[in-house]
């Protein structure tokens, strides 16, 4: 996770504290886990030891201390560097559903009845995120964030699928 | 009479060599919004065609809009398929030389409605749909997109009780797809209409209320995704 760039992301239009940092992350990502604040303090406490952020403020405004952080130039070309870079594309994770199924079929069961509760479970899902985008149509960043997790999720259906016709051919054989 | 949409009582299709549908039943109520999914070949789009009436089984009862389509005259069956039953295919299969309103006229001037109403009508369900402008235009001179957008008008205008759409998206790429869908939905629910809906992708599933799953022309699985 690069919760650390991502920070640095968020920081990129102007400083921020800690408490808009974690709320601009959550709305940035709405179908994701929100950020932890102590997760949101400790990047930035890393960040400015790293000398990609700063403080700029420690205004309290009646409150208690809220410390702004801003980036640094080495920050912003952290930042620039990070968002060039392509990833790697993830190799070997092997899902929990993958090990159910695997599990199942070790284990002598029928593994057909699981396969259509996740299948349901998947389509599901992806109403629930349509549901959800329906309401902020221009907010295309969100729904960019939400395609991604729809088309994974289509992965894993058509995984699914072909899980559910290779097990259904097997027990037929088997008949 | 029944108050369901369509009702189909262990259908079964058999093409000259291929047996495509081994006794299936299905029940959509109004308003809903059924999926029909399965590996190529497990007899999706023969379903289909049997429940819209474009194809007659050779065993099993097909109820449209409360009406046993096997006690029917060929002429009566015909008007109900046309009047209760809209269609729209993967290519929108709109007839070539004529433009898109009077495409969309059509199944109501096949009902004796007089030209004006008509394609006052066919207007009305062409702007609504978003190709108002692209009336006088013939098939030919549109986008894929643009057809399909008047097929789902032409499936709607007679304000049928379901309407029948097997593979909307095929033609289009993903955001067009998307676009689609989201209308043929606030389409079928602003006319009250269900709808039954054959596909392989199961983003477009997704849409549905309830999804039907058929291989080797039964029915798999059957869930409930609403």
């Amino acid at each position: 996770m690069a919760t650390a760039e991502l920070v640095l992301g968020l920081l990129h239009n102007g400083p921020a504290h800690g408490y808009d940092v974690k709320r601009g992350h959550d709305a940035w990502f709405p179908d994701s886990r929100p950020l932890a604040f102590g997760q949101v303090y400790t990047t930035l406490s890393r960040l400015e030891r790293d000398n990609l952020v700063e403080v700029v403020d420690r205004g309290s405004e009646g409150g208690p201390e809220r410390t702004v952080y801003g980036l640094t130039e080495q920050g912003r070309a952290h930042l620039a560097d990070w968002l060039a870079e392509p990833i790697q594309p993830a190799l070997g994770a092997v899902d929990e559903m993958v090990r159910k199924v695997v599990a199942t079929i070790h284990t002598g069961e029928d593994a057909t009845a699981f396969l259509a509760r996740q299948r349901a479970s998947h389509l599901r899902r992806i109403r629930e995120l349509r549901a959800a985008s329906t309401d902020s149509d221009d907010d295309t960043p969100a729904r960019l964030a939400r395609d991604f997790v729809a088309v994974h999720l289509d992965a894993d259906l058509r995984w699914l699928d072909g899980a559910l016709d290779r097990i259904t051919e097997l027990k037929e054989t088997r008949r | 009479m029944t108050d369901l949409a369509l009702e189909l009582l262990r259908v079964e299709y058999a093409y000259r060599r291929d047996v495509a549908l081994r006794g299936v039943s299905l029940k959509v109520r109004p308003g809903e919004v059924v999926a029909i999914t399965g590996p190529s070949g497990c007899g999706k789009s023969t379903l289909l065609h049997c429940a819209a009436g474009i194809l007659r089984p050779q065993a099993g009862t097909v109820q449209l809009a409360g009406q046993n389509l096997a006690d029917l005259s060929e002429a009566v069956r015909t008007r109900l398929r046309r009047t209760q039953a809209g269609v729209v295919l993967q290519f929108g299969q709109l007839v070539p030389d004529l433009t898109l309103i009077d495409n969309v006229a059509l199944p109501l001037l096949l009902e004796g409605h007089d030209r004006a109403g008509a394609r006052r009508a066919a207007m009305e369900w062409l702007d609504r749909v978003g190709v108002g402008e692209d009336a006088t235009a013939v098939p030919g001179e549109l986008s894929g997109g643009q057809n399909q957008r008047a097929a789902v008008a032409r499936a709607l205008v007679t304000g049928p009780a379901i309407v029948f759409a097997d593979e909307p998206t095929g033609s289009l790429d993903s955001l067009a797809g998307e676009q689609m869908m989201e209308l043929l939905l606030a389409s079928v629910h602003n006319g009250g209409a269900a709808l039954v809906l054959v596909t392989h992708d199961n983003l477009v599933a997704a849409y549905a209320d309830r999804e039907v799953r058929l291989r080797d022309g039964a029915v798999q699985h059957e869930v409930a995704l609403s």
